[in-house]
């Protein structure tokens, strides 16, 4: 929250201008697509124990247009009308005690702009906390009005950008993101397998499976065996 | 001659060494695969929502080829030892067919597991997550089984999205056309959860207040299992390749010295 704006209050004057900023709790959800949390104003309103303190929320428009007598029951500052038919309206009200100081070591207390989905579309609840229907930006002041006469308010905040949705991200082709080793194993299988195949068909060719065949020089050729032992024993006879 | 019996009886004896280990490690693969189909931490839907899920097949295959390696080994310890050039013939063939179909599988887990991105995970959930409105009955089988795995991963792992909750807030998602922004920052089952399966501060979820929600995201908890699953499946499978190349090539060796 960089920017600050201080508009001087143009019809009340007697109405006291507190120089605390309303801000955004440190949770997750601080900001979602159509609520944000604030933390709430402890120790601010100690002095006006008698009054209600009323969240007004506006758009740009409405920081200028917004004027501190506005009261909560009003029509034109109702949650039901924003933002199209007026640009700011008022909410969360309570009643002082609920913001009074605590111990320094107390929890994180925080309100939840937009919580109620129910009254969103009721007319007849015109201080509605109804989610935001736009991304904003919205600023967020503090209002203490006492029997409907503003008697405090605080600075405005800075201004508060709402999440937008992104389109669901597209996956990755599927030709990226080959890992080294994918691309290792992949390989070194490949040529294991050649190998293995290449020795194969030798191992084949070596024996006389194969058409080419190998020659050996004991199976091409033919001995002759001359018994000339059995000549001799015929002759002797004769 | 002496001295070539005892070249003959080395061979032999590493030879049937080296089956025996091919049979044990045949075993070791069933086994593993088995274990991987059986889904222990049920993350298959996902997969198979993904239409990705080709690791899944790579394990499959890794058990049949675990039990043709075991009974090829005991092929080849017989034929070894009785010298049968047959036998040893018919086991060279079908331990080419069976290393074929063991490459296959891990080339097969290694490339399908570079497919397993965070963001593939992401898209499949904001897909699908709670859709409420299905095309056919193909797309709402898909639909339940995500939905039910990611409730358990949720639940069980104490994780929320992807990569955190965010991802509900930062895209477009079928869960956010039927939940609202306001109710449902993020789903349900983000909440910290107590025993009758109720957040135990559900304001305190939505406002994102550390202890009532997860605030982890469930990558880690898919990307882990499934790539021990992948990784398990190409390694091991490497491994006995290689060692099946070695014996491999000393049975050729060995069946090429054999004299009828």
């Amino acid at each position: 929250m960089s920017r600050s704006h201080s508009h001087p209050v143009s019809h009340c004057s007697a109405a006291d201008k507190l120089s605390y900023r309303p801000r955004l709790a440190d949770l997750e959800g601080r900001v979602t697509g159509s609520t944000f949390v604030l933390e709430q104003p402890r120790c601010i309103f100690d002095k006006y124990n008698t009054a209600e303190i009323w969240l007004v929320v506006a758009t740009r428009a409405g920081m200028g247009d917004f004027n501190d007598s506005a009261q909560p029951g009003m029509p034109e500052w109702s949650f039901q009308r924003f933002p199209a038919n007026t640009s700011a309206y008022l909410t969360l009200g309570a009643m002082q005690y609920h913001y009074r100081c605590l111990e320094p070591n107390r929890e994180l207390t925080v309100l939840r702009v937009g919580s109620e989905t129910s009254c969103a579309d009721n007319a007849s609840v015109p201080n509605c906390n109804g989610p935001l229907p736009s991304p904003g930006p919205y600023w967020v002041k503090f209002l203490a009005l006492n029997d409907s006469e503003s008697i405090a308010t605080t600075q405005w905040s800075g201004p508060i950008t709402l999440r937008t949705a992104r389109a669901i991200p597209s996956s990755p082709g599927t030709g990226s993101g080959r890992s080294g080793a994918m691309i290792a194993i992949t390989a070194i299988l490949s040529v294991l397998l050649a190998i293995l195949l290449a020795a194969f068909l030798a191992m084949l060719c070596s024996s006389e499976a194969c058409g080419v065949g190998s020659f050996r020089p004991d199976s091409a050729s033919i001995h002759r065996y001359n018994t000339h032992h059995v000549y001799d024993q015929s002759a002797a006879r004769l | 001659m002496a001295k070539t019996d005892n070249g003959i009886r080395i061979c032999q004896g590493l030879l049937i060494l080296g089956n025996v280990v091919i049979g044990m490690c045949g075993i070791a693969l069933t086994a593993e695969c088995i274990f991987f189909v059986s889904d222990p931490h049920g993350l298959y839907p996902l997969l198979e929502a993904t239409e990705n899920d080709d690791i899944y097949a790579a394990a499959w295959i890794g058990i049949f080829v675990g039990f043709a390696l075991l009974a090829l080994s005991i092929l080849g310890i017989v034929g070894v030892m009785k010298s049968n050039k047959t036998l040893l013939l018919v086991y060279i063939i079908l331990m080419l067919i069976t290393y074929a179909f063991e490459m296959a599988s891990c080339i097969t887990a290694a490339t399908h597991r570079d497919f397993l991105t965070p963001n593939l995970f992401l898209k499949q959930m904001l897909e699908r997550y709670l859709k409420s409105d299905a095309d056919n009955n193909n797309d709402k089988w898909m639909t339940e089984g995500v939905t039910k795995t990611w409730n358990n991963l949720m639940l069980q792992n104490q994780c929320c999205g992807v990569h955190g909750p965010s991802d509900w807030q930062e895209y477009t998602s079928a869960f956010r056309v039927t939940h609202n922004d306001a109710d449902y920052p993020w789903p349900r089952n983000c909440c910290v959860m107590d025993n009758r399966g109720e957040p135990i501060n559900l304001d305190g979820c939505k406002l994102g207040v550390p202890g009532f929600y997860n605030s982890n995201g469930c990558y880690d908890a898919i990307s882990g299992p499934l790539n021990r699953q992948a990784w398990g499946v190409a390694w091991f499978g490497f491994a006995i390749l290689c060692w099946t190349f070695c014996v491999l090539l000393g049975t050729m060796f060995y069946w090429s010295r054999i004299a009828y």
